[in-house]
C-alpha cells in the first residue's frame, strides 16, 4: 500500500490564529478519515467567515487541543520558524517476529504536512529572519491586519479545497473501513515540529518505542 | 449468480441511497428553516452519548453511507417527488428569490435615471440580467448553484472490468468511496458562498428581501453561455462501479455579493410621500374600458373619456376629479411596458404600486422632459409643455377642457386645417398626446408629458363615441392634426377614438375623418399610432414641443377660440368651446383640478424657453404629488399655489 502524501498549501498566521486555523484544518483532515458512522459538528470560526465540521467525536477532539496546545508553546519557544505539523493515519500491523511473540508495525499510508508561518508578535521586533513579519506602527496594525486577516482566510479555504480535491482525487490508498464501532477508523497521530537542533527529536524516539522493537530500547 | 444478482442489487441499492443522501447533504444546507439543530455553530460540546449512543438513536437511513444528518423533510420530499431512476440525473437548482416589495420607490428612482437616454428596451435589459426570471408579483430569481447527480452507466461490454476483484471487495470499496465522496460534500456546500446566504437566511429574524428555494428535476435548461461563464465548477471524482460511475459536481456562481449586502439591510416599513389613493376609491380614476394590456395608456382615455367628457365639464369643472392614479399610472405603465412584469397592468385604476406610480410617473416625466426630440411635431417643440405634460396625466383628467382649448387651438391652425380636414379641435391635440404617450415607453426622448395628458383625454373619449376630448394639452403638437391623427387611426375601436379635435362630430366619432386625420402624418409614433389611445407612449415632450409650436404659430388664442366655436359641430362643442372660453378667461379660477389645467394652459407659451418649460415641469410635478398626496381639500390649496407660481411665470397669453 503506498503513502500518500500531501503537502498543503503554507498558511501565514498570526499567534492568536493558530488555533482556530489549526483546528479547523486539522478536524477537516480527519472528518475525512473518520469513516465510522458520525454526527457531524459543524463549527463557525470566529475569527474567519468558515464553518468546518468536527466528526463530533470528543476524544478526537480532546486530542487535537492538547496538540495544539503543544504546537503554540513549541512557537513560543521558536519564534520565526516555519513550522510543519504532520497528520498521520496508519495501519497497525501485527508483524510476527521470528522470536518475538509480536511486533507492531505502524504503516503510515497518509500523511498531511500543515504548513504554518507564525507571524512574529508585534512586540517583538526582528530582522534575523524572512519570516519575520515586522509589525509596523499602530497606525498601520489594524489595516494591515485585515488585509492579512482576509489573506488568511482566502487561504484557509484554499487549503480545505485542497484538503477536499486531495481526498476526492485518491481514494485507492484509503485501507478498507474497519469493522469496528466508533468514529475514527483508522488510527492517527499528529507530530509536532521538533526543535531544528535536534537530530532525532523527541517525536522520532516515541516513533521508534512505538514501533516496539526492542533492541531500540536500550 | 446470486452473489452478483444480490451484488448487482445492493450496488442499485448503494446508488439509490447515494442520491438520496447527497440531496439531503445539500438541502439540509440550503434550505432556511428546514433543520430543528441549532445553527449557531456555537461550540457544541458533544456529550459522550452523542456519539456512543449514536447508533440507538440513529436512523436507519442515517446509517448509510456513516453520514448521520439532522431531519430534513423537504429532501425527503423532493425525493420522493422526484423519484427517478438510477439512470437520469438529479439536478439541484438553488435558487436565490430577491422580492421587491411594494415598488419601493426608491429602487426604481435609479432605474429612473436609466431611462434619460436609454430606449425602455435597453433600460430594462440593464435593469435585469437575462438569467433573472421576472416576475409579475415583483420578485426576480436566480439559480445560484446546480447540483448534478448521476449515475453514468458503462456501457455493458465493459462491465466486465471490475470482475476478476472479489464483489464484496468492490462492492466495499465502492461504498467506501462514496463515503468519502460525501463527506467532501458535505464540507464543499458549507465552503460555497450559498451557504452564508443560508445561514442569515436560518440565524436572523429579519424580514429578508430574498430568500432561497430549490427545485429538484431530471432534466433543466441548460444555463446560457453567459450564464454559464458567471459560474464555477467543482466536480468531484466519481465513483467507479461495476458498471458505472457516480458523479457529483455543482456550478455555482462564487460572488453573491449583492445578496450580501442585502443582506445587511432590513426592510422597513416606509413612508410612501406620493401615495396616491386607491382609484377604487374614486370612480372616475376607473378606466372601466381599457382593453389595451399593459403599457398602454389607451386605458387612462377611456376613463379620461368619461371625466372629461363635455356634460361633464360643463356641469362642473370642479367635479372633474383630478385624479392622479391614472395620469401617474399611465405615464408609469407606458415607461414600464417593456418590463411590464414587474408593472401592474396598466388598467390605471389600480393603484398596487401607487408610490411607484407617482414615482414612476416622476421617473416618466423626466424621463421625457429633457428630450428635445418632440418627435410628433416636425419641428422641434420646445419643452415648455414639458411641465404641463408632466401634470399631464394627473390634469387631463380634471382639465379636460382646458386641454381640449389647446388641441382646439392648436387645431385650429390654418396649417393644420389646411393640411388636413380635421376640424380645429383641441382633441386631436389630445390624441396626438395619446400616441406620444403610448410611444413614451417606446422612445423615451419623446414628450411623454404631452402625451400623458393627451393620452388621457383621449382615453376618455375612446371610451365612447363622443367628441375626444383629448386634452390639448398635448399642445406641443402642432403637427397633432396630421401625426397625431395619424397616431390614432386603428388601435382604438374607430367608433370608439373620437379624435378631439373633430370638432365637428363632437361625440361623433368619425372613423373616417380620424383616419384622414391620422394617415395623413405618420407620426413616428406609428405605435400609438394605431388607432390606439396609447397616448401615454407618446412623447409628452414631443407632444408638447409641438403644441408649443403650435401656440407659437397660431393666430390669438381668441380668433381661435371663436373659430373652435363655430367649427363645433357637435353637440358637446359648444359646451365645449364655452368651457374653452371659461378656461381661457379663468385660468386661475381653475381650482383643484383646474390649476392643473392653467398650468398647463401656461405651458403652452411658446415663448418659454426651455429652462423655463423645465422648471415649470417641475413645478407641476410637485404639483401633482402635491395633489396627489394631499387629497382634495389640500389640493385646491397647493394647486393655487403653484397656479400662482405657474402664473407668475406665464407671460399671460395663454388663456385657455
Amino acid at each position: 500500500m503506498n503513502c500518500e502524501v500531501c503537502n498543503l498549501k503554507e498558511l501565514e498566521v498570526e499567534h492568536y490564529e493558530i488555533r482556530e486555523v489549526l483546528r479547523c484544518v486539522l478536524h477537516t483532515i480527519i472528518f475525512h478519515r473518520a469513516l465510522g458512522l458520525v454526527r457531524p459538528k459543524e463549527i463557525d470560526l470566529e475569527l474567519f467567515e468558515i464553518t468546518y465540521v468536527q466528526c463530533g467525536d470528543p476524544e478526537v477532539e480532546k486530542k487535537i487541543e492538547e496538540k495544539i496546545e503543544q504546537f503554540i508553546g513549541w512557537v513560543e519557544k521558536h519564534p520565526n520558524k516555519k513550522s510543519q505539523i504532520c497528520l498521520s493515519f496508519y495501519e497497525v500491523k501485527n508483524k510476527h517476529g521470528s522470536w518475538f511473540s509480536k511486533q507492531i508495525e505502524q504503516l503510515h499510508w497518509e500523511h498531511w504536512y500543515i504548513n504554518l508561518n507564525v507571524a512574529q508578535q508585534p512586540k517583538v521586533q526582528s530582522v534575523k529572519s524572512h519570516n519575520s513579519k515586522v509589525v509596523d506602527t499602530g497606525e498601520n496594525n489594524l489595516e494591515d491586519r485585515s488585509i492579512r486577516r482576509a489573506a488568511l482566510e482566502a487561504s484557509l479555504r484554499d487549503v480545505l479545497f485542497q484538503i477536499i480535491r486531495f481526498v476526492n482525487d485518491k481514494k485507492e490508498h484509503v485501507p478498507p473501513i474497519p469493522n469496528r464501532e466508533g468514529v475514527i477508523s483508522f488510527p492517527y497521530e499528529i507530530i509536532l515540529p521538533s526543535s531544528s537542533d535536534s537530530a532525532f527529536g523527541m517525536d522520532m524516539i516515541k516513533r521508534m518505542l512505538q514501533t516496539g522493537h526492542p533492541t531500540m530500547l536500550s | 449468480m446470486a452473489s452478483s444478482h444480490s451484488d448487482s442489487a445492493k450496488m442499485e441499492q448503494i446508488i439509490t441511497e447515494f442520491f438520496a443522501k447527497s440531496l439531503h447533504i445539500i438541502l439540509e444546507s440550503r434550505s432556511p428553516c428546514i433543520s430543528s439543530r441549532n445553527f449557531s455553530g456555537e461550540h457544541i460540546v458533544s456529550s459522550p452519548s452523542s456519539s456512543s449512543s449514536s447508533s440507538s438513536s440513529v436512523r436507519p437511513r442515517d446509517k448509510w453511507f456513516n453520514l448521520a444528518l439532522r431531519e430534513c423533510p423537504e429532501a425527503l420530499e423532493n425525493l420522493d417527488f422526484w423519484h427517478q431512476s438510477n439512470l437520469e440525473p438529479m439536478v439541484v437548482d438553488v435558487v436565490l428569490v430577491k422580492r421587491v416589495i411594494n415598488w419601493d420607490p426608491a429602487n426604481f428612482y435609479p432605474k429612473a435615471e436609466l431611462f434619460r437616454n436609454l430606449s425602455s428596451k435597453e433600460v430594462y435589459s440593464n435593469c435585469w440580467n437575462s438569467d433573472q426570471e421576472e416576475l409579475g408579483n415583483g420578485r426576480s430569481e436566480k439559480i445560484i448553484e446546480r447540483w448534478i447527480v448521476q449515475y453514468e452507466a458503462r456501457k455493458a461490454k465493459d462491465a466486465g472490468k471490475g470482475s476478476k476483484r472479489s464483489s464484496s471487495n468492490v462492492l466495499s470499496s465502492i461504498y467506501k468511496k462514496s463515503i468519502l465522496l460525501l463527506r467532501s460534500l458535505y464540507l464543499t456546500v458549507r465552503l460555497l458562498p450559498a451557504y452564508k446566504i443560508f445561514r442569515d437566511l436560518n440565524l436572523t429574524g429579519q424580514i429578508r428581501s430574498f430568500s432561497l428555494a430549490h427545485r429538484v428535476s431530471s432534466f433543466v435548461e441548460p444555463f446560457t453561455r453567459r450564464e454559464e461563464a458567471e459560474m464555477q465548477r467543482f466536480g468531484f471524482a466519481p465513483v467507479d462501479t461495476s458498471s458505472g460511475r457516480l458523479c457529483l459536481s455543482v456550478l455555482y456562481r462564487s460572488s453573491l455579493s449583492d445578496v450580501s449586502s442585502e443582506a445587511s439591510t432590513p426592510m422597513s416599513p416606509q413612508l410612501i410621500p406620493d401615495y396616491v389613493g386607491s382609484p377604487l376609491a374614486d370612480p372616475l380614476k376607473r378606466f372601466p374600458s381599457l382593453p389595451v394590456s399593459r403599457g398602454s395608456p389607451s386605458s387612462l382615455p377611456f376613463s379620461r373619456r368619461h371625466s372629461w367628457s363635455f356634460d361633464h365639464y360643463r356641469a362642473s369643472p370642479p367635479s372633474m376629479t383630478f385624479s392622479p392614479s391614472p395620469t401617474h399610472s399611465e405615464p408609469y405603465a407606458s415607461a414600464s411596458n417593456p418590463s411590464s412584469s414587474r408593472f401592474p397592468p396598466p388598467g390605471l385604476p389600480p393603484h398596487p404600486p401607487e408610490v411607484s406610480h407617482a414615482h414612476k410617473y416622476n421617473a416618466n416625466f423626466d424621463e421625457y422632459y429633457p428630450s428635445p426630440t418632440f418627435s410628433p411635431s416636425p419641428s422641434p417643440s420646445p419643452p415648455i409643455y414639458v411641465p404641463g405634460s408632466r401634470l399631464s396625466g394627473a390634469l387631463l383628467r380634471s382639465e379636460s377642457a382646458p386641454i381640449n382649448i389647446h388641441a382646439t387651438k392648436f387645431l385650429n391652425s390654418p396649417t393644420f386645417f389646411k393640411n388636413q380636414n380635421l376640424p380645429p379641435s383641441p382633441p386631436l391635440k389630445g390624441t396626438r398626446y395619446g400616441p406620444s404617450m403610448a410611444d413614451k415607453s417606446m422612445y423615451p426622448s419623446r414628450d411623454s408629458a404631452t402625451v400623458d395628458k393627451m393620452s388621457f383625454v383621449g382615453r376618455d373619449d375612446i371610451g365612447r363615441p363622443s367628441g375626444l376630448k383629448i386634452p390639448s394639452e398635448s399642445s406641443a403638437n402642432i403637427s397633432y392634426s396630421r401625426s397625431s391623427c395619424r397616431s390614432f387611426p386603428d388601435d382604438f375601436d374607430e367608433s370608439e377614438y373620437t379624435c378631439a379635435f373633430d370638432v365637428d362630430e363632437d361625440d361623433v366619432t368619425d372613423p373616417g375623418s380620424r383616419a384622414d386625420l391620422f394617415d395623413k402624418r405618420r407620426h413616428v409614433h406609428d405605435p400609438l399610432q394605431s388607432g390606439s389611445f396609447m397616448p401615454i407612449r407618446k412623447s409628452q415632450g414631443a407632444a408638447v414641443g409641438a403644441l408649443v409650436d403650435m401656440l407659437k404659430k397660431a393666430p390669438p388664442l381668441h380668433q381661435d377660440v371663436s373659430n373652435l366655436a363655430t367649427a363645433s359641430q357637435a353637440s358637446g362643442s359648444e359646451t365645449w368651446s364655452n368651457t374653452f372660453h371659461e378656461y381661457c378667461q379663468t385660468p386661475k379660477s381653475i381650482s383643484a383640478q383646474d390649476g392643473t389645467s392653467s398650468v398647463a394652459s401656461s405651458a403652452f407659451l411658446a415663448s418659454k424657453t426651455t429652462a423655463d418649460a423645465l422648471e415649470e415641469l417641475k413645478g407641476y410635478k410637485e404639483m401633482k404629488n402635491l395633489l396627489l398626496s394631499q387629497g382634495g381639500t389640500s389640493r385646491s390649496r397647493s394647486v393655487t399655489n403653484h397656479a400662482a407660481a405657474v402664473e407668475s411665470a406665464d407671460e399671460g397669453t395663454v388663456k385657455f
